[in-house]
Formats: structure tokens, C-alpha cells, sequence
């Protein structure tokens, strides 16, 4: 009897059940479990409420869990018999003999905010209690209960009431990112379900990394997504790449925040972010088609959570600071190197070592300037022009209510930089609100705003490169104070201080209104308007500076060069855009059969006007307006631009029993940039996954938790290549005419560009194998991705002769083939007390051209057949030359070359064999790739008791970087000071044959400048680096303290970014930085404060 | 809510997104589509002004190439080309070949759309603008002729494919279609548009420049007859005050053939502090060279080491008037200051308050004082010091470079005759403020010699037309440049060692006197020998520069095209 009981009971329980129904009346959840499985209620009318509402979420599971999923907060318990459930009433069930009492209590999180919606199920029974939105639940249990309690996103516990009436419970987060549900494309999959190759991060981390903006909280944060910057001033953002270059032109991944497109990540705060989904395959980002080539990146913004409710403020000071800055030779070694370099150039005539500066100025210089500095200078430039530090603060405030009918999630973002150098500010201020409106059961409406308000304060120079080029030997200042004559009038300090300001200020008002419908069960219908509008507003107010004289101040010399007369130029300018969208989705579950359909239209229009206005030669200086200046001076200017595309999607999705996944896209999209007949184009797209952990046969290892295997292949389009660029325009411009005796000026028109008039789609087409693995209870998980991409029919600007007097077009020219992969790595665990998790990603891929049709030269970079994708191209060099002997017997580039040059090597000439001349046409070559290589980034988090710590690194493992101009090309305008990088390590006459053996570089020549510092492999360095981007230690303030001020979470941290790099750059550059930017290191103090 | 409702509310939705489609063909709002156009005089006017942009003249403007020549020193720095060290990649070789061609695809446009206006203008309309369209394809042509010799020549719409196709034409062929080009202009082009009108190209600037052509190819018939032809016309003359004449208010003179002018008030102007006295508030970064100095005949005719009347130590004393127009003369006053270099006198005179101030035109007060103590003058007035800009025309072609190509076109063929010396006094007489035929006050050319004539008016184009872009042109046609800009650029001693050497010995300001060759070059070996001035820099002039390399962007995209030699 036991044994057929047992079997009986084995097949009962063994039936899978997979129901899901969200916000449904109890009645309608048991009359579709009764459809669906045949098990009908037993209850009496008074004992069960079957018009509470809701939500059965069923996955194959067993029918004891549905029904305690329908029962749910009703004081009833339940018996399974046959196929019928009975439902008693829960006193009935309890044993009189056991001392049952009324236990109360609260359930927090770690950090002491309330969890609502917790399942507190005494064990082993159906006695079951849920949290209210303040986490408070009361059941009644035996003395000594034992309690069960569940939530998705934390990790079931079970608590020990020890005869206690009050109790509080603390459950830790459970990140189990395998049940994480994924925001895709115009919808969200979960985690476990997703074909294609979706990397996410949580809006969480990304708050933590306290960078500036969001793109640079992404930099090394998941792998195939690269993050480059190049400047960390005030406002400075960063340049994101989806596995590496797609195109020519704009690499950008489109960005869509909340369903609609939007120019510039940096619009959304990372405080409001909740998650971030780049789609990095075609299959995952061909449902945004046309647009989507170079990755699409979801930013999903926080909204409240049924039950949540609160108020939290978030602030942080703190500081910036270069991480290096260039320093150059001092006064004396600048006077003794220019001397050489002027004595050089003068083919080093005997006796003519103090070409320009005498050896009693040499000698002297340093001590004459103690007495006389206005004669002879030694200006720190570096020290005047830029500052030690830069503060900065940002705030931050929340409000969340999250209402049965209402949910709304309001922020205030409000952020102030300064620059290293004075008068350069930054200042922005984001409002968010999310709304959502719940009106019966078939109508939902979410209203979005948000506005970004920015302004952007300079001087009217940037004066960072100066301040190490400028020499020391010319005077910012006189020796009272006055502004000095500098460089031939040329004074930074002067410019910083008096010369203007540069101001930019923007404002970019979006709102969205998505309204969901559901006439039917399954059924979805999603109409989205998002107009939004973007307004800037530009000034530029350069002022007259005048220099007098050191020793009388009314004798009036010059104007600073670049401040001659006071000008005033101003630009307004309006961009509109609008989204539109219609999806409908349609769901079902057919027994082990999941299908979801979804198609849709979507449309996008653009506009943007610009007018502009200057005025030259005001008389007073100190008002900057435009009324001010004289009419004589005045010029305007305005343009307008406008595109649009229309587009029409869908998709499919299919699962077979979790096992088997299939998906399939489609989106025909047609552009307003391209010609009518050329203008329509669609992108398919297919990709399949196997859950190979859920076969049988894989149930004997243990240790594996989740294996899934996912292929994809699709393909994507891009056209971002200016607005009408199949239509030959007449450009206008100006010309002066003497005309009666004065002069006026003429409008001019011409074609400067030559027109493709068939030019359409450039197509990408990826085929990506990718692996999803986690092991030992999730607590390690490995994923792992291989592509490979063409893109054809490339939008290039091919070079076209210069004798067909236009500018390059862009061109449907060739193919690139890339071939990169992807690999993430993460273990979370608890030691004890101690929370810990660890997070590493690698990723790299090479992009090599096909048959371009033609070549595209940049600067010191090439793109032509078989190159990498800007491949270095220069000359190849053999050292430096050390004797004349040795100039004479070989081919040169030019006929100033002398011994301590750079030394080429004759590569070839026009008859394919080496002519004997150095010449760009034959003897250039290709000298390796340009672009990083094995790019990585992780992150390390710790918990302990109120502890946490964060730490993210990033870095690049290889690449051939330049060593620019900048930092070793001494005289670069025939004065600019040498900085100390080439310092002692030049080739030189004075310098011993030994010395010049091992010289690092050239000598000092401004003639043979042309020849030395040309690309070539001579100047090619490893560029590769580590980074520790950010270290947060916070500190949770006990509850205890806190809650009589009326808080309930309080948290204090500090935090630092860019602390130090591992690299090879020389002395006083940062691997990132550009020219005339720095990168800085910031260290910031914070509290985040719960009410 | 009522289902009803709802259903009204989602098609009202849905009505809204449909209706609403985004339109797809969109058109340029703020520009004009060249399919279109050409196809009034409006429109055929305003591509026509185009042509009239400064970019496609950018070596005729502001001493572009005069910095290159022989008579250009600039402390010790030294541009590419007397360095030697032009390229294919060198920005000047890259962008005088791309816009060249700009202005010449915007003629050919012009030329090949201009039938769109057949009907809406007057045939005679039609004349004049292909005429002068037509001027602007010759004068581009034949710059592109003289700098590079055999180039990528066609006159009809190309596409990509025929473009990759091009190979190098002959000088020579092409020579003859700018020819064509330039009599096409003459035969249409008014002789003058009258006051009121804008001034545009005429019949005589197209005369003038085709002779320039000529001149360039030396096809000497071409030359002279173009210039006679422009003489002809009777409608220019020179500027009675040589001095005047450059400056930035003398506008309109009956001088000019062709000119651009600019206008501070419209934008147009340009920064003059490198060329100015550090004293009156400039920095004195390029200065006159001392050949140049060394060039300008005494008032005998004669060069100055063949003149007795030349006093080295008084080196602007008996000297062709135009020397001190166009050098700045010791203790003369200019630009309020009186100039002197000499490093004895600290302070100068600042004339309009009467009181001695620091004299930073002398390197023992200011180390950046002009290094070989000379200053410019031609040109230079109190309006270049008043705020450091300046917006004097840009002057392409004058009168008197008309006069002295039709004499050296005379003497090259030996058809010397009173017009040749004639053509020649009158450039002279001007400079002495004299009427030609008053031979008593000027050294009036009376030779017939052809060698010593030849001689003469090289002599009388590099003072004549000094800082006026000319030299650069004349050093490559005559074949000159290997010489003159091979010859080190020389400046004064250092201070102390200037006073003791120098000064000290009474050799102040030149320790000697240059000898002058046959070609016009003065050889300062003696004195630098002597240890009595300085070497400042080297010229290293490589004669492969005759011709410039085609670009070898060029080159590497159309292996049609082959470079020029030794590049």
C-alpha cells in the first residue's frame, strides 16, 4: 500500500505544469489550471477569496507549487487527492496540541530596506504569510517554527523562530544571473533563453565606478565592448566600439534608452540606469537593422517596483588630478639645445658652436634672471597656466512609489566639474520621471520625461599643450605683474586670464508615452511616441589684450597674438526628433511549445537648424552681446539638415521544453539618405541554442549547472554617411568685388563634392558561435563567443585624384573581414561573512580589407587590400645614420639628411626594384596594425558585515602605438621647447661615437624635422597597459544609529579612479591621453542616505 | 474603462503612427542641387564668383612665394624649398595641385552647364561669362604647366572611371588650349565694366596673363605680342608715386589688371606683425635679404660693385630710389620710430611724443631685432602698426610686370628696337618720380646689346618687383635658383662680437661690398671669410625642384601617372 501510494504519488508530483498568467483573478488561475492539467478546486465559498488577484509564473513545475501559488496569502492550507485539490481552511488543519502563537516581523536587506512580496512559509506545512510593502508579515506558528522564506533576487533562508513574537530577518541578494531576464530588442528574454550574444551589466556597477559619465563606467566592463577616451576635461566623454570597427565612418553603436534611439549615452546618468544590454551579434541586433552594424547598446532606466517606496539622497566630492603631465628642459639646456640645434642646421661651421644664444647668455641666463626677469625670463609655464587639482561634486535624488495603479520613479542628477586649468566648468543637471499608469486589465501606460540641461564654460584657449611647449625664456608677466610680450606677443597667460570665454549650454527635453494594450490573453499591442527636441546655445567672446611696456606702463607695444580685437561670436541651433512605433507581441505556451511572435513599425525623422552670428572689433570689451558690436563687422550665417527612415520588423522566438531555442528576425528598413531606387533594403537574421545541461545524459554531472551552446547568423546594415549624399549640391560661400569705388561682397556657388548617385546600404554579415557555462550551483560562470563579420559594399571615401577637383566621396567599395572572439569569466561566492565576487574579460579580433577598389589614406594610417583596418604605413628605418660615409653611400629622403638622422631603407621605385631615393610613392609600407589588441577588463566586489569593496581594472594587451610628435620632437614650431623625454638620450655632436651608438633619437634639426619624424616603424612603441580604473570602499552605518534620525539605510564611501597604469609611454604621458588633453586621477569622498 | 473606449483610444493611436509616416524624400534644405543649375544668369554669376576666392591664389598672396626666393631672410629658419627638402607629400605640392583642379573642375562645370541658360540669357551674356570662365581654366592650366610641366589635362565632365584612366598630357598640347582659352576670353571680355560695376576679369588682364604663360613657357612671340596687345589697349598706366602704389589706400589705380581685394570691414585682412619694427609693436621675423639689398643699382645705372658712387658704410646713399621704398633706411623715421639696427644706439626716438624709448630694433636691446638688420618698407604704412592688420589688394598683375615682359620678350628674340628700351625707362622713370622722356634725371637704358639688356632687366625685375611673388617665378624660368639658393643666407655678428669687429673697426653697416655676377647674385664669401658676418643658415636648393613632384597620394591611386625626375 505504501509502495503504490508512493508510486502513485511519484507520477502525480512528476507532472510538469507550466502556467503563467500575470495580475488574474484566483478564479480564473484555477479554471486555467483545471484546462490546462485537470485539477479541479474543492473549497468552500468563505474559505477561499477567488477575487484576489494574482500571478501564477509556472515553468514545468510540479502542481503543489502552482496551487501555492494561487492560494497564496489566504489562510488556508490544501490537500492533493486524485484530481482534486481541497482546500481547508488553515486552523482546521493545525494540530490543537501544538502551542501556536502570532509571530510578527519585518524582512530586510542587507543594507535594512524592506522586501516586500517575500513568501515566509512555515516549514513543511502550507502555512504560509507574504510581506507587505514595508516587509512586515505575521503568521501563526508553533514556539519553535521553522521558517521558509523565498523571493526571486535573494537566497531562500531558513530562519529559527526560538519562541520569539518579533522577529527580523535579514536576507542576502542572490545574483543568479542565468534567471536574469535580458532586455532585447522591443521586448526582454530571459537570460537562459537568449540565441544570440547579449552582454548585460547591472545598473548597479555601473553606479559603483564613480567615472564621469556612463561610457567611461563601461570602459573594460564587458567583453567585445571597447571603451576609448582620450581626455578626462570637464565634460570629456569617450568614443564606444562593439567588437571593434565596423565601418569607416561612424563606429557608434546605436543607443536606445527605454525603447527609443537617442544620440549620445552620456544623456542618462549612470545613478538612473537599471541595466545595460549590448546586442553584439547580428542575430541579436538585426531587429534594429539598418542602424544597428555597429552594435546596439540598451539603456533601460530604473522604475518603481511594486510595494517600493522611498526617498534617497546620493552625493559625492571630490577631486581631479593629471595622472602625469609632460615637463620639459630647463632654462639653460633649452638655450644650449637650441643653440645646437640652430649650429646644426648651419652645417655645424667650426666656431659657430652659440649659433644663437652667447656663451655668456648660457651661462648666465639663470642668474641674470634673478635680477633682471623681465629681460631674462624663466617662466614655469607649466606651474602659471595649470592648476594641481580639480574639484568636483555630484548630487543626486530619488523618490520611488510604487502603487497598485501607479508607479513612478522620479531623479535629480546635478553634477560640477572643474578643469585642471582656471575658468573650465562643467555643469550638469538631469531630471528623470517614469511613470506607470494601470487602468483595468487591459490598458497600461508608461509616460516618460526627462530633461538634461548642460553647460560647458571655457576660456577662450585650451592652454594644456602650451604649458609644455611653451619655453621659459619668454615672460608671461612682467616683473610687476603686468601681462608680458611671451612668445612674439604670444602670452597663454595672458589669453587664460583676460582673453574671453568660450560658453556652451544645451538642453534636450524627451518625452516618451508608450501605451500597452491586451485585448486578448497573450496578445500585446504597444503603441510609443517619443518626440524630443535639443537646443544649444554657443558663445564665443574673445577679448582685445593689450601688452605695454616692461618699464613704462603707458607705452603700449602690441596686442596679444590672437587677441587683437574683441569679437563676439554667437550660435543657436534646434534639433527635432520624433520615434514612432507600433508593435504587436503575441505569447503562447502550447504544452512544451513556448512561441512568441512580435512585429512592428517604426519611424524616425530628424531636423536640425542652425544660425550663427559674429561681430568683430568691439569698442567696449565688457558686454558680450552682439548689439555691442559694430555694424561694419557683423556676419551671419545658418543651414539646416534633415533625414528620416521608416522601418518594419518582426521576429520569432521558439523554445521546445527549455531544451531546443530557435529565433529568427527580420527588418526592412529604407533611409531618406539614399536615392528612391536605392533606398530599401532588408536584414534577416537566424540563430539556434541547445541547453545541452538539460539532457538527460548530462544529469550525472553535478558540478555543471548550466551548459547552453548558441549559433547565430545575420546580417545588419549602416548609412550614416551625411544627408543627401546621392545628390550633387552647390555649396555657397563669399568672394570680395571692388564695386563702385568700394568693396563688397559676393555670394559664390559651386558643386565641391562628386556625387554617387547609386550609392545605398553598406551590409555587415556575422556568423557567432557562442558557449554559456556555469558550474558548482551557478557560483562560476564562463561565456565564450567567436565571430566572424564582413561587411560589404563598404561605405568608403575612396580616394579619388585630386585632379578631379572634388573631395573624396563615400562609395559602396569593398569588403573587410573580421574575426575576433569574446571570453567572460565570473565567480561569486560567500566566505562566511565575506561576499565575494571576481569578473575578468578578454576579447580581441583583427579587421583585414578585401578588395577595396581603392585606398583610403589617413594622416600616418592606410586602408587599402590586405592591410589591417588602419594599418600604420610608413617608412621602414634602420637606426640612425652616424657617419657621412654612411649618408653618402645610401638613398635619402632629402639632401639636408646628416649623420644622426633617421636612416630609411629603399624599399623600391617605379620600376619595382630600389631607385636609390627615399620617396613616399615607393618606399612606404605597411608597418603592422594600429588598433588595440586583447582588450580586458574586471572587477573585484567584497562584502563584510557593513563593508563593501569595489575594484575595476582595464587594459589592452597589446598594440603599436606612436610615439607622437609631441613627446620627442624638440623645436617642433622652431622655438617650442624639448621636453625631458628626449633629454640626454639624442644624438649629438658633442656626444662620444659610443654615446651616438646608443642614441634613442635623432639630433636636434629643425631642417631634417621633415625627414626624422616622418611615420616610421622608428617611432613605433608597445602600447600596451593596465589600469586600475577604480577602487570604492563603502561602509554601511549600523541600523541602530540611524533610525532615530529617521533614516533606514545610510552609507558612507571612498572612492578612487585611474590610480596608477602599468605601460611603457614615456615620461609624463598617459597611455590614453590625446594631444592637448590630460587624463586625470580622481579621488572622491560619498554618502548615499535611505529615508 | 469601457472596452469601447478603449478600442476608439488604441485606433486613434494607431492612426496617429500611420498617418504620421515619416517622409523619405527629403532634400537639401540649405543648398542648391547642381543638377539644376547653370541655368540662369543668376546662378551662372554666383559659380563664376567662385572663381574669385582667394584659396585658388594662395601663392600670390601675402609673400607666398617670395619666402622661398633669395630675397627672404628669416632670422635662422628656412622654408622647404630653398631647404631642398620638397616631397610629394609637401602640404604646398598637395594643396596648390587639389585646388588648382577645384578651379578648374568649377570652370569646366561652368563652361560644360552653361547651355542650361540657353534661352533665359542673351547670347552676348552667354559670350562674356564663357569668356570669363574660359579665363580662369587658362590661368589655372597654365600655373599648373609651369610647376609641374606634363599634367592631367581634360575639359569635359569626368567620371570616376575615365579619372583612373588619366595619364600625364603634354605641356605643350595643353599650352595651345590655354592659348585657345585666353583668346576666348580676349575676343569676349569688355576692355572695362565702368565705375559702378563690379569689378571683374578683362580683356586686358587676359592679355596680360596670357603673356605671363608665354613668359613662363618662354614662347617669346606669345609673350610679345599678348603684351603689346594690353599696351595697346591704352588703358593702363603706372602709378606716378612707386612708393604709393602698395599701399593699402591706394585702391583702384589704372596700374592694376588684376587684382583681389580685401576689406577688414567684410573680413578680409591680413596680420602683418612678422613684418614689422619690434619697436613700433612688431616682431621683425622676416626681413629683406641682403642680396636683395645688394641688388638695387646706384643712381649711375651701374650695380654697386661696379658703381663709384656705392659707399658701403652708407649703403642706402646714391641707390636706385626704389631701394629705400623697399628697405626701411637707417635713421629714417618708420612707423613713428626712427629705425636703427646699430647696437650702440639703445634708445630711439618715438616722434610723436618726442621722448627716447628703448630701441628694440637692435639685437644688443632685443635678441629677436631683425638678424641681418633690415626691415621691410614697400607697402608698409601706419595702418599695418594700428592694429597689426592690413587689407591692401592682392595684386596678380600690374602694368609695369606687362611693360617688363614685352621688353625681355623683345631682347629674347633680338628684336631690340626704342620700344624694348622704352618699355624698359618707363618702369625706371617711374621709380624716379620723372617723366621717361626726362633722361637727365634717371638712368635711362640706352644700350642695344643683348647680353648687357639681358642683364638690365633681370636686374629691373627682382627691384622692381621685390616681395611681390615674382622672384620664385623668374628664378625657375631663368634657371637661376640652383645658384641663388645655394648660397648661404648671411646676417650681422653676434652683439659683441659686431661692436668689436665691426662697428669698433668703422665697418658698419656692410664690411664690404659683395661682387655681383652676371646673372644679378651677390657672393658674400669674402666677408664671411673674413669673419665679418654670420652665417645664419644654408640654402641647399636641389635643381629636381624645377618641377615639383606630383602628389604621391597621386601617383599611388593612378599608376597611369608617372613622377617627375629624381623624386
Amino acid at each position: 500500500m505504501t509502495i503504490v501510494f508512493c508510486c502513485l504519488s511519484f507520477s502525480m508530483y512528476s507532472q510538469d505544469i507550466t502556467l503563467k498568467m500575470s495580475n488574474v483573478t484566483v478564479k480564473e488561475a484555477i479554471s486555467a489550471l483545471n484546462k490546462l492539467s485537470g485539477y479541479s478546486f474543492v473549497y468552500a465559498i468563505n474559505d477561499l477569496d477567488t477575487r484576489k488577484i494574482i500571478s501564477v509564473s509556472a515553468n514545468k513545475k510540479r502542481i503543489n507549487e502552482v496551487v501555492e501559488q494561487i492560494i497564496i496569502g489566504q489562510n488556508v492550507t490544501y490537500r492533493i487527492k486524485e484530481k482534486n485539490i481541497i482546500i481547508s481552511p488553515l486552523k482546521a488543519t493545525s494540530d490543537a496540541s501544538q502551542n501556536f502563537h502570532k509571530l510578527t516581523g519585518q524582512v530586510t536587506d542587507e543594507k535594512g530596506g524592506s522586501i516586500t512580496g517575500v513568501v515566509v512559509k512555515q516549514k513543511d506545512t502550507k502555512n504560509v504569510a507574504i510581506t507587505d510593502i514595508n516587509g512586515n508579515f505575521s503568521i501563526n506558528v508553533p514556539l519553535d517554527a521553522i521558517l521558509d522564506l523565498k523571493i526571486l533576487g535573494y537566497k531562500p533562508m531558513e530562519y529559527k523562530t526560538n519562541a520569539q513574537s518579533e522577529v527580523r530577518i535579514v536576507l542576502s541578494e542572490e545574483v543568479r544571473d542565468l534567471d536574469e531576464v535580458v532586455v532585447i530588442g522591443y521586448g526582454t528574454l530571459k537570460k537562459t533563453d537568449l540565441t544570440g550574444s547579449v552582454a548585460t551589466v547591472d545598473g548597479k556597477n555601473m553606479a559603483k565606478i564613480k567615472s564621469p559619465t556612463l561610457t567611461q563606467s563601461l570602459q573594460g566592463s564587458m567583453s567585445g565592448v571597447s571603451v576609448t577616451r582620450s581626455s578626462s576635461a570637464p565634460g570629456a566623454s569617450g568614443t564606444i566600439r562593439v567588437r571593434g570597427i565596423t565601418t569607416i565612418g561612424e563606429s557608434d553603436p546605436l543607443i536606445i534608452v527605454d525603447g527609443v534611439p537617442v544620440s549620445n549615452i552620456d544623456d542618462v546618468n549612470s545613478n538612473d540606469v537599471e541595466s545595460i544590454s549590448v546586442l553584439k551579434d547580428a542575430a541579436s541586433a538585426s531587429i534594429y537593422g539598418a542602424r544597428a552594424a555597429a552594435g546596439v547598446i540598451l539603456v533601460t532606466t530604473k522604475r518603481a517596483k511594486s510595494g517600493q517606496m522611498g526617498i534617497e539622497y546620493n552625493g559625492s566630492f571630490g577631486i581631479e588630478k593629471p595622472t602625469r603631465f609632460p615637463e620639459v628642459v630647463n632654462v639653460t639646456r633649452y638655450l644650449q639645445m637650441m643653440n645646437e640645434m640652430t649650429w646644426n642646421d648651419a652645417k655645424n661651421p667650426v666656431g659657430g658652436d652659440y649659433a644663437v644664444y652667447s656663451e655668456e647668455q648660457v651661462n648666465n641666463w639663470l642668474q641674470w634672471s634673478k635680477e633682471n626677469p623681465n629681460q631674462y625670463p624663466n617662466t614655469d609655464w607649466a606651474k602659471m597656466l595649470i592648476n594641481e587639482y580639480a574639484p568636483k561634486q555630484s548630487h543626486q535624488l530619488t523618490a520611488s512609489y510604487g502603487g497598485e495603479n501607479i508607479k513612478s520613479h522620479a531623479s535629480i542628477n546635478y553634477e560640477n566639474t572643474d578643469g585642471i586649468y582656471d575658468y573650465r566648468n562643467y555643469q550638469k543637471l538631469n531630471v528623470r520621471l517614469n511613470n506607470r499608469f494601470t487602468v483595468g486589465k487591459h490598458l497600461s501606460a508608461n509616460v516618460d520625461f526627462s530633461v538634461l540641461y548642460s553647460e560647458n564654460h571655457s576660456p577662450s584657449v585650451n592652454p594644456i599643450e602650451t604649458a609644455y611647449k611653451y619655453p621659459a625664456i619668454y615672460a608671461a608677466t612682467w616683473a610687476d605683474g603686468r601681462i608680458a610680450e611671451g612668445k612674439g606677443g604670444g602670452n597663454m597667460y595672458a589669453r587664460l586670464h583676460y582673453g574671453g570665454f568660450e560658453d556652451v549650454s544645451g538642453t534636450k527635453l524627451a518625452g516618451t508615452f508608450s501605451m500597452e494594450y491586451k485585448p486578448i490573453k497573450d496578445l500585446t499591442i504597444t503603441g510609443l511616441w517619443s518626440p524630443s527636441l535639443f537646443y544649444q546655445n554657443g558663445k564665443d567672446f574673445n577679448k582685445q589684450i593689450s601688452i605695454f611696456d616692461a618699464d613704462d606702463p603707458d607705452v603700449f607695444l602690441a596686442y596679444v597674438s590672437g587677441a587683437e580685437n574683441t569679437s563676439l561670436y554667437e550660435e543657436r541651433s534646434l534639433r527635432k526628433m520624433a520615434t514612432k512605433q507600433l508593435l504587436a507581441n503575441y505569447s503562447t505556451t502550447i504544452s512544451e511549445h513556448d512561441l512568441n511572435m512580435m512585429a512592428g513599425y517604426e519611424d524616425y525623422t530628424y531636423f536640425n537648424e542652425t544660425l550663427a552670428a559674429h561681430a568683430e572689433n568691439f569698442v567696449v570689451t565688457e558686454y558680450p552681446y552682439l548689439d555691442l558690436g559694430p555694424i561694419d563687422n557683423m556676419q551671419n550665417s545658418g543651414n539646416a539638415t534633415h533625414t528620416a527612415y521608416r522601418s518594419f520588423f518582426g521576429r520569432i522566438i521558439y523554445d521546445y521544453n527549455n531544451k531546443y531555442y530557435g529565433q529568427a528576425n527580420i527588418r526592412y528598413d529604407g533611409s531618406s539618405r539614399f536615392h528612391p531606387d536605392y533606398r530599401w533594403a532588408a536584414f534577416p537574421s537566424f540563430s539556434a541554442g541547445w541547453a545541452i545541461s538539460k539532457e538527460s545524459f548530462m544529469q550525472d554531472f553535478s558540478a555543471l549547472s548550466f551548459l547552453k551552446l548558441r549559433a547565430s547568423w545575420g546580417t545588419l546594415g549602416n548609412e550614416r554617411i551625411g544627408n543627401y549624399p546621392y545628390q550633387s549640391l552647390i555649396n555657397y560661400s563669399n568672394t570680395l568685388f571692388r564695386e563702385g569705388g568700394i568693396v563688397s561682397s559676393s555670394t559664390t556657388a559651386a558643386q565641391v563634392d562628386y556625387a554617387i548617385p547609386d550609392i545605398s546600404w553598406e551590409t555587415t554579415e556575422t556568423w557567432d558561435i557562442g558557449l554559456d557555462a556555469s558550474f558548482f550551483d551557478n557560483r562560476l560562470t564562463i561565456c565564450g563567443d567567436y565571430y566572424d563579420k564582413m561587411t560589404k559594399g563598404m561605405l568608403l571615401e575612396l580616394e579619388i585624384p585630386d585632379y578631379m577637383g572634388y573631395g573624396n566621396p563615400q562609395q559602396n567599395a569593398g569588403k573587410m573581414y573580421t574575426k575576433g572572439w569574446e571570453f567572460q569569466i565570473g565567480w561569486k561566492d560567500n566566505l562566511g561573512k565575506l561576499g565575494y565576487s571576481v569578473n575578468f574579460n578578454l576579447s580581441d579580433y583583427k579587421s583585414v580589407m578585401g578588395n577595396l577598389g581603392g585606398i583610403v589614406f589617413t594622416g600616418n594610417q592606410i586602408i587599402k587590400e590586405g592591410s589591417e583596418y588602419y594599418e600604420w604605413y610608413g617608412y621602414v628605418s634602420d637606426g640612425l645614420y652616424q657617419t657621412q660615409e654612411e649618408v653618402d653611400k645610401s638613398a635619402t629622403l632629402s639632401a639636408t639628411v646628416k649623420p644622426g638622422d633617421v636612416k630609411y631603407v629603399d624599399i623600391s621605385g617605379p620600376n619595382g626594384i630600389p631607385d636609390g631615393v627615399i620617396n613616399a610613392d615607393y618606399d612606404k609600407v605597411l608597418l603592422g596594425g594600429s588598433l588595440p589588441r586583447y582588450q580586458y577588463g574586471g572587477n573585484l566586489s567584497l562584502d563584510y558585515k557593513a563593508f563593501d569593496m569595489f575594484v575595476a581594472f582595464q587594459g589592452v594587451g597589446k598594440q603599436n602605438a606612436r610615439l607622437s610628435v609631441d613627446m620627442v620632437e624638440p623645436f617642433q614650431t622652431s622655438y617650442t621647447t624639448p621636453t625631458k623625454v628626449i633629454e640626454g638620450k639624442y644624438w649629438s655632436p658633442y656626444n662620444t661615437e659610443e654615446q651616438n651608438l646608443n642614441a634613442k633619437y635623432p639630433r636636434l634639426s629643425y631642417q631634417s624635422a621633415t625627414n626624422n619624424y616622418q611615420m616610421s616603424d622608428f617611432w613605433l612603441m608597445s602600447g600596451a597597459y593596465f589600469r586600475l580604473k577604480n577602487i570604492t570602499i563603502g561602509y554601511t552605518i549600523p541600523k541602530k544609529l540611524i533610525e532615530k534620525a529617521g533614516l533606514s539605510n545610510l552609507r558612507i564611501y571612498a572612492s578612487g579612479t585611474d590610480l596608477f597604469s602599468l605601460d611603457n609611454y614615456p615620461q609624463g604621458w598617459d597611455p590614453e591621453s590625446a594631444s592637448n588633453a590630460y587624463i586625470s586621477r580622481s579621488f572622491s569622498l560619498g554618502l548615499s542616505v535611505k529615508f | 474603462m469601457e472596452m469601447k473606449n478603449i478600442k476608439i483610444l488604441i485606433s486613434l493611436l494607431i492612426a496617429t503612427v500611420i498617418t504620421g509616416c515619416a517622409e523619405l524624400d527629403l532634400n537639401p534644405l540649405s543648398e542648391g542641387s547642381s543638377k539644376t543649375w547653370y541655368s540662369n544668369e543668376k546662378e551662372i554669376q554666383l559659380a563664376l564668383n567662385d572663381l574669385y576666392r582667394t584659396y585658388l591664389w594662395d601663392l600670390e598672396i601675402n609673400y607666398g612665394t617670395e619666402r622661398w626666393t633669395d630675397n627672404w631672410t628669416q632670422r635662422q629658419s628656412i622654408t622647404e624649398y630653398p631647404a631642398g627638402i620638397i616631397t610629394s607629400e609637401w602640404s604646398t605640392v598637395v594643396d596648390t595641385w587639389a585646388n588648382t583642379y577645384k578651379g578648374i573642375v568649377r570652370a569646366n562645370n561652368i563652361l560644360n552647364g552653361i547651355e542650361h541658360a540657353a534661352g533665359n540669357v542673351s547670347e552676348d551674356m552667354m559670350n562674356q561669362f564663357r569668356g570669363e570662365a574660359s579665363f580662369f581654366r587658362a590661368a589655372l592650366y597654365s600655373r599648373l604647366i609651369f610647376l609641374w610641366g606634363d599634367v592631367p589635362f581634360y575639359t569635359t565632365e569626368l567620371n570616376i572611371d575615365e579619372a583612373f584612366q588619366m595619364k600625364r598630357t603634354s605641356k605643350e598640347l595643353i599650352l595651345q588650349s590655354i592659348y585657345a582659352d585666353y583668346d576666348v576670353a580676349i575676343n569676349y571680355l569688355p576692355v572695362a565694366y565702368g565705375k559702378t560695376n563690379k569689378q571683374r576679369i578683362t580683356k586686358g588682364a587676359a592679355m596680360a596673363l596670357k603673356a605671363r604663360t608665354a613668359l613662363w613657357m618662354s614662347d617669346w612671340e606669345t609673350v610679345r605680342d599678348a603684351a603689346k596687345a594690353c599696351m595697346d589697349l591704352k588703358v593702363y598706366s603706372l602709378y606716378p608715386n612707386f612708393s604709393e602704389y602698395f599701399l593699402s589706400s591706394t585702391k583702384d589705380a589704372a596700374e592694376t589688371i588684376f587684382a583681389l581685394p580685401r576689406s577688414f570691414e567684410l573680413g578680409e585682412s591680413w596680420y602683418t606683425k612678422n613684418f614689422i619694427p619690434r619697436t613700433a609693436g612688431g616682431s621683425s621675423v622676416a626681413s629683406p635679404s641682403w642680396e636683395l639689398f645688394c641688388s638695387f643699382p646706384c643712381k649711375d645705372g651701374l650695380p654697386i660693385d661696379e658703381s663709384p658712387l656705392y659707399n658701403p658704410r652708407k649703403p642706402f646713399e646714391n641707390r636706385d630710389p626704389r631701394c629705400s621704398a623697399t628697405i626701411t633706411e637707417f635713421g629714417t623715421t618708420f612707423l613713428g620710430y626712427v629705425y636703427d639696427p646699430n647696437p650702440y644706439t639703445t634708445t630711439v626716438l618715438n616722434i610723436n611724443t618726442g621722448t627716447n624709448v628703448k630701441n628694440k630694433d637692435t639685437r644688443s636691446v632685443d635678441t629677436y631685432a631683425s638678424y641681418n638688420g633690415l626691415v621691410l618698407k614697400k607697402g608698409v604704412d601706419q595702418d599695418w602698426a594700428d592694429d597689426l592688420y592690413m587689407d591692401a589688394d592682392i595684386i596678380i598683375m600690374r602694368y609695369a610686370d606687362v611693360l617688363l615682359m614685352y621688353a625681355e620678350a623683345k631682347i629674347e628674340l633680338n628684336d631690340i628696337d626704342a620700344s624694348t628700351l622704352d618699355a624698359i625707362n618707363q618702369v625706371r622713370a617711374r621709380a624716379y618720380g620723372v617723366a621717361v622722356t626726362a633722361t637727365d634725371k634717371y638712368p635711362a637704358v640706352t644700350t642695344t646689346d643683348q647680353s648687357q639688356l639681358r642683364k638690365i632687366l633681370r636686374m629691373e625685375r627682382r627691384v622692381e618687383f621685390a616681395w611681390e611673388n615674382r622672384r620664385f617665378y623668374d628664378l625657375v624660368r631663368w634657371r637661376i635658383a640652383e645658384k641663388a639658393l645655394t648660397k648661404p643666407i648671411y646676417g650681422m655678428l653676434d652683439v659683441a662680437a659686431l661692436k668689436s669687429k665691426v662697428i669698433n673697426a668703422n665697418l658698419w653697416f656692410f664690411p664690404g661690398t659683395p661682387e655681383i655676377d652676371d646673372d644679378g647674385i651677390p657672393d658674400f664669401t669674402a666677408m664671411y671669410e673674413a669673419g665679418l658676418i654670420k652665417l645664419l643658415v644654408q640654402r641647399n636648393f636641389n635643381s629636381r625642384q624645377y618641377l615639383w613632384p606630383i602628389p604621391s597620394k597621386e601617383i599611388k591611386i593612378n599608376p597611369n601617372l608617372t613622377q617627375n625626375p629624381d623624386y
